[in-house]
């Protein structure tokens, strides 16, 4: 039940990186997600419905399995 | 309507690793603990890990290592207690229901915490053997702790842990007779998820069958203190040969 604060971990990442500038909305995150990463991918999508920030409230998470225990964002769709 | 909000949707390019602010801080851990060999230990609820450390803490004080242990709980400072009790400086986070430690907490700990002389850091995370292990706090490595009473097959069902980690520790050994999970079966199942991993038998109580002589420890504990004493060393000897390599001189 980590998925919550991974959230917030990959919207922190996204904010101080500078990615979320000018944005208004975050329709679409794709996600690298590892078989050891430890994460279920619906809790993390689940997550996202009920964050504080509001732009990422509708977000579709796309996620691409492979193997290892990386947890990577690869591309954000945003209005 | 929506194909119109479609077009106008942007693509942009992260490629990052998604927990990468926790990671700066884990960065900066690191740099805190300088010389001191970092040990995160993982593991479900009651598998033992401040036994552990009680077991393990006196033989490591033998040997001449300054220990610091920073402890995560839910709730209260018992374990610290236990540990305040061996004469080690211990800091005690209480998470109030987050279900693993984060880098950000040990960071905001360390200032509360004698650890300048410190060889060894034992970071004991919150009892849980899932949470955890998606967050790194900045330490060398991750022990896992699996008590025979779990039952052979947790290490296929909660692979992430043992995984990351560098070493497994098997404890609770003296109570295999009375149960059905069966030693070798852990092991197997441990190193089909990471054949690296190395493995230390353990029992923190009753009186081991392969103690050696005047020790209160079993081979298996003594084994990972040795494994902890030799991991400082080569700390040190890494650490020294940077400084030395940059041309600094000593």
């Amino acid at each position: 039940m980590h998925e919550f604060s991974v959230a917030i971990g990959i919207i922190d990442t996204l904010r101080e990186n500078g990615y979320l500038d000018g944005v208004s909305r975050v329709a679409k995150i794709k996600i690298n997600l590892g078989k050891y990463s430890g994460i279920d991918k619906n809790y993390l999508s689940f997550a996202f419905q009920n964050v504080d920030d509001k732009r990422f409230n509708g977000a579709e998470i796309d996620f691409v399995l492979n193997d290892g225990d990386e947890i990577t964002i690869k591309e954000i769709y945003v209005d | 309507m929506k194909s119109v909000r479609k077009k106008e949707l942007r693509t942009i390019r992260v490629q990052k690793n998604a927990l990468g602010t926790n990671e700066e801080i884990a960065l900066k851990n690191k740099t805190i603990f300088g010389k001191a060999f970092v040990v995160n230990l993982l593991s479900s609820p009651g598998s033992g890990k401040t036994s552990l450390l009680e077991a393990v803490i006196p033989v490591l004080k033998d040997a001449g290592l300054k220990m610091a242990v920073i402890e995560g709980d839910v709730d209260t400072d018992l374990d610290k207690k236990r540990i305040d009790a061996l004469g080690v400086p211990a800091y005690q986070i209480v998470t109030n229901g987050t279900c693993h430690l984060d880098a950000r907490m040990v960071n905001n700990s360390l200032g509360r915490l004698d650890i300048k002389n410190a060889d060894v850091i034992f970071i004991e995370n919150v009892g849980n053997l899932v949470c955890p292990t998606s967050f790194n706090l900045g330490e060398d490595i991750k022990a896992v702790v699996l008590s025979v009473t779990e039952g052979d097959d947790k290490p296929l069902k909660y692979p992430a842990a043992f995984y990351k980690s560098r070493v497994l520790i098997i404890n609770k050994t003296d109570l295999l007779p009375f149960l059905k999970a069966d030693l070798e079966r852990i092991i197997k199942n441990a190193l089909s998820v990471n054949k690296d991993l190395k493995i230390f038998e353990t029992s923190c109580y009753g009186i081991p069958k392969d103690s050696p002589a005047g020790s209160a420890c079993d081979k298996g504990m003594l084994g990972f203190a040795g494994f902890i004493k030799e991991s400082v060393r080569s700390k040190t000897a890494r650490l020294q040969g940077a400084f030395l390599n940059k041309g600094l001189g000593i």
